[in-house]
């Protein structure tokens, strides 16, 4: 157990239920940068379309969140799971027992659904 | 009729005639001509990895004819000491410092959940590229390329640190530029 990590990781999570919390009041609106490789290429990114799919979640409608970027919401709750256990095992000193491991098999198969689904939405799924 | 009583191998001075038989697989090596050991296999090979044993250092086994290089011992062969990276100074949960090992192979992060979470939520491209190296990690440890393991992971690390820097910074300045713009309504 290390107290300093403990800290980092407190403020940390201060800071994201802030923005969250301030994600949910504006939609983002004014304080969030937007996707730098839209405004450059004109394409959707992979992560295009979360912040308004955070919004719908974060309002509980979930039908739009998952239109927005249904890759992405299926993908962001199970990496911060995934994060949350490394985390903890950081803080701890020593890893858990349990722990969301991909495997050589695993990451590729993400790879891949990530890779596709950034060509994919730019041909049929446009925002 | 008390030696009877007495397990026959429970001697362990040998003095029944018995052969004292070490560990299978057990290994001595030496250092600076001084013989040491037994030890077993994968803790010398933890140690060759570590440096503590050079792999021109010699080791022998049970079977062998004389003492060999370690680099000369099909076992050992590729085990060269590990490049360990120096440990991340800054305390940001990405800046993990390598975990603790579980099995024989000591355990390579391989950022991948971090450069997904990057990816998705800084919407920078420099996230996907951390995520192609952060794919290869666990493939290369699989098949012992220790070496090319630990620089994805580095390749991982540094390309999702970009990312997150880069998109930590572009909401700063969103942010700075805001507060100046409500400053100069006021």
């Amino acid at each position: 157990m290390y107290k300093n990590r403990a800290l980092w990781v407190a403020l940390a999570v201060l800071v994201l239920a802030f923005g969250a919390h301030m994600l949910r009041e504006t939609g983002g609106a004014g304080w969030m940068p937007g996707c730098a490789f839209k405004k450059v290429t004109g394409l959707d990114c992979p992560g295009c379309g979360m912040t308004r799919a955070t919004y719908a979640a974060l309002h509980g409608n979930l039908g739009a969140a998952f239109h927005f970027n249904p890759v992405g919401m299926v993908l962001l709750p199970l990496a911060l799971l995934a994060l949350s256990l490394e985390v903890a095992g950081w803080v701890r000193g020593k890893p858990l027992p349990f722990r969301l491991r991909t495997g050589r098999w695993g990451s590729a198969v993400l790879l891949a659904i990530i890779t596709g689904w950034w060509i994919l939405r730019n041909v049929y799924w446009k925002l | 009729m008390r030696q009877e009583d007495f397990p026959r191998n429970g001697n362990l001075d040998g003095s029944h005639g018995l052969v004292m038989i070490p560990p299978v697989m057990s290994w001595y090596y030496s250092k600076n001509g001084t013989q040491l050991g037994p030890v077993a296999e994968a803790e010398l090979l933890v140690k060759i990895k570590s440096g503590e044993v050079a792999t021109s250092d010699l080791v022998w086994q049970e079977g062998m004819g004389d003492w060999k290089p370690a680099s000369q011992v099909p076992a050992f062969q590729g085990s060269a000491p590990l490049s360990i990276p120096p440990v991340p100074q800054g305390n940001l949960p990405m800046a993990q410092p390598p975990a603790m090992a579980y099995g024989q192979y000591p355990q390579i992060p391989n950022y991948l959940w971090q450069s997904i979470v990057v990816t998705i939520l800084c919407c920078m491209p420099f996230g996907v590229v951390g995520i192609v190296y952060a794919a290869k990690v666990d493939g290369l440890v699989a098949g012992g390329d220790l070496a090319g393991a630990q620089a994805a992971s580095q390749s991982a690390k540094t390309w999702t640190l970009t990312a997150f820097i880069c998109g930590l910074v572009s909401t700063g300045l969103v942010v700075v530029l805001m507060v100046i713009g409500a400053a100069q309504q006021a």
